[in-house]
Order: structure tokens, then sequence, then C-alpha cells
């Protein structure tokens, strides 16, 4: 039996928030490991293409923050930390990632918001200003490049910036007067 | 600069939460309208602007990149709780959509980087406006930069200190980690990014859409 929408997408929602603040509880190897794997065996659909993805985005900072921690106290004469911790450190950030990018893949985030109105009204405002402004942003770094013969220095680049921002700003109050007048017609 | 997801533990996620959620809530009311036709527009493309802001990328060198905030900018054109909402949801969207920051650290992120940095840079901007304007623009942006850094530095500093078997690392690397680019490359571009943008507003008159 499937779980109808929109009660599917909230409980997915409610499930993944729980689920990523229990991670971020763990602080036993054996414990992450065992979560680890029920993860990806409740997971499994797509669990490769998210665990490359978790992997790439928060195993690099996390494997980092340990080497520096044991680095530190091998530097300072400090005891070492235990290893044990060592591969909490590493195993916890990207489980967390790795639950994110799997639930966001199966819920439907409209949906999951349905029960809010307002929640509901302010992504989609967000999602298409933001679709908008980043067309404009992109057309305008394009312009820059194309008009330098060279590579654009720091400077020139963060000129370039300011004035892309200029054009964002002007282009973002007007649309929300447009979006705050169709939302008053269509009696919100 | 903001604290990804396992980094800290509930004992310090969950209270940031509950300290920021009736904080965007008196910010979004206060900033943005009583309802939701005169708040939803402004907060959400403002928000969006804030995004794209946020995805500019600029070399440096090493080859690598790095990325201005632009939530003082924000601040000094609207409010610094009007870039305090709109850095917030920012960095929910970013949790979402691209895996950057995180859910369970969303109010320990919001409130060092959008509410101490942004109100540091504005008690900055207000000691040192009269004075030389544009130096405070980029003293504002600057400061609020630090500020954000020092205080992630120490909110993951004290998680050393609740459980160094949880979070190993101590607090003078975390405070190398975050406060070094943060002297010496993020700060200074910000400030040089916020005083550019604000004079070609100005000179624009742009800002009077604000």
């Amino acid at each position: 039996m499937s779980w109808p929408e929109p009660g599917r997408s909230r409980g997915l929602a409610a499930l993944w928030l729980a689920a990523a603040f229990a991670a971020s509880a763990m602080a036993d190897p054996a414990v992450l490991g065992a979560a680890w794997g029920a993860a990806l065996l409740l997971l499994r659909r797509g669990a490769g293409r998210h665990l490359r993805r978790a992997l790439l985005l928060a195993a690099p900072l996390s494997a980092a923050a340990a080497l520096a921690a044991w680095l530190w106290a091998r530097l300072a004469g400090l005891p070492l930390p235990e290893p044990e911790a060592l591969a909490a450190m590493v195993l916890r950030p990207p489980l967390i990632a790795f639950l994110g990018l799997a639930m966001l893949a199966r819920l439907d985030p409209f949906r999951a918001l349905g029960a809010w109105p307002a929640a509901t009204r302010l992504l989609a405002v967000v999602l298409g200003q933001v679709h908008a402004l980043r067309l404009l942003s992109e057309e305008s770094a394009l312009g820059l490049r194309s008009r330098l013969p060279a590579r654009p220095r720091v400077g020139q680049v963060v000129g370039g910036a300011g004035a892309i921002t200029g054009a964002l700003l002007g282009l973002a109050v007007r649309n929300a007067r447009d979006v705050g007048d169709a939302l008053r017609s269509r009696g919100a | 600069m903001h604290v990804p997801d396992g980094f800290l533990s509930p004992q310090i996620t969950l209270p940031a939460w509950v300290a920021a959620a009736p904080l965007w809530a008196w910010a979004a009311r206060r900033q943005f309208g009583r309802t939701p036709v005169e708040a939803l527009p402004v907060m959400g493309s403002l928000t969006a602007l804030a995004f794209v802001v946020q995805a500019l990328a600029f070399p440096v060198p090493g080859g690598t990149t790095a990325h201005v905030s632009g939530v003082m900018l924000l601040a000094l054109l609207y409010h610094p709780l009007t870039a305090f909402a709109c850095e917030s949801l920012v960095l929910l969207l970013q949790a979402l959509l691209l895996g950057a920051g995180g859910v369970t650290t969303l109010g320990v992120n919001a409130l060092a980087l959008g509410l101490l940095g942004p109100g540091a840079g504005w008690l900055a901007w207000q000691a040192l406006r009269r004075r030389h304007e544009r130096a405070a623009a980029f003293a504002a942006a600057w400061v609020a930069t630090q500020a954000s850094a020092l205080a992630v530095a120490g909110v993951l500093g004290l998680q050393h200190a609740l459980s160094a078997r949880y979070f190993p690392v101590p607090f003078p690397v975390s405070l190398a980690a975050t406060m070094l680019p943060s002297l010496l490359l993020t700060g200074p571009l910000e400030g040089a990014y916020t005083l550019l943008t604000l004079s070609l507003l100005r000179k624009a008159r742009l800002h009077e859409l604000a």
C-alpha cells in the first residue's frame, strides 16, 4: 500500500528532521556504522548517487577537521584524540548529508509545506525569483567576460559584482511589487 | 564559513533553534509587514537576491574562488533584521538545494552569520559613518565578517569543551581555521564588494528603491 500525498511528503520531512538530529547526537563509531548500514538499506533507491554526492560535500571537511585535531595534539605535545572520536568525526557529517539528499529526492517540498500556505507561497516566490535573478546574473557575467580581452582581475570582478548586484536589486524590488500586485489581484 | 551538519551536537543546535525561531517570526513581522501579502513578495525577492549574490565567485590566488555573503549590504540598505531574516532563508535554501551547511545547524548559522555579524557591522557603521561614509561601509562589512567567524569559532570551541569525544577539534584550531581566511581574504573582499556596490547604487540612485 502506498502512502498518499500530501501526508507522504510531510511524514518524510518530519522523519528526515528527526533522523538528522538523531544522527547528530551519535558519537560512537559502532552506532554510526550501524546507522550508515540502516540508511543505505532503507534508502537504497539512488543510494549510489546520493552517497557519492554526500561524500563529496561532507567528507573532505570532516576528514580535514579530524586530521587537524590529530596534528594539533601531536605538535602541541598533548594527548592524541581517541581514534573513536576521529572516526565518528569522519562518519557523522556525511551520514547526515546522505540522509538529507536521499530524503529530499523522495519528497515534494511544496506538498510537505501544504499545511502552511504562507510558507508555500514564500517558497514559490523565492524559487521563481532565484531563477529570474540567476539568469540575469549569468548573462551579466558572460557580458563582462566578453568585453575583456584577458581573464578579469579581482578588482574587475568585484566591480562587475557590484554592478550586477545593483541590477539585481532593481529587478528584485520591481519583481516584489509585481508579485504583491499579482497576489492581491488573486484575492490573497 | 557556516557550520555543517554533524559538527555540533543537539546540546547546542536545539537551544539555537529555540532561540532563533521567535527571532525569525519577530524579524519577518517587523521588517516585512503584518500580512502575508505585504511580506512575502519583498522577503522572497530579497532572499533570492542574497542567494544569487552568494553564488558570485571571485578568483583568489591559488586557483580557487571565494564568495561574498552580501548580508552586510542588505543590513546597510534595509536593516540588520531584514538581513537576518533573508540570510536565514538563504541558509535554509543552501541546506535544502545544495547540501551546504545544514538543517540541524541552521539556528546556529543564522544567529552567527545573520544576526551577530550584521549586528556588529551595523554598530561599526553607526560609529563611523559620520567621519567617513565609504570607510564606514568597508569597515562594517569587514567587522561583520570577523564577528561571524569569531562566533562560529566560539560555538565550535564550546562543542569541544562540552565533549572532546564528540568534537575532537580544539578551540585554537577552530579559531585559526575560521579567522585566518576571514581576516586575510573574505573580510577584505566583503568590505570591497560592499563599498563598491553601495557607491554604484548611490551613483545610479538605485538606493531610492531600497
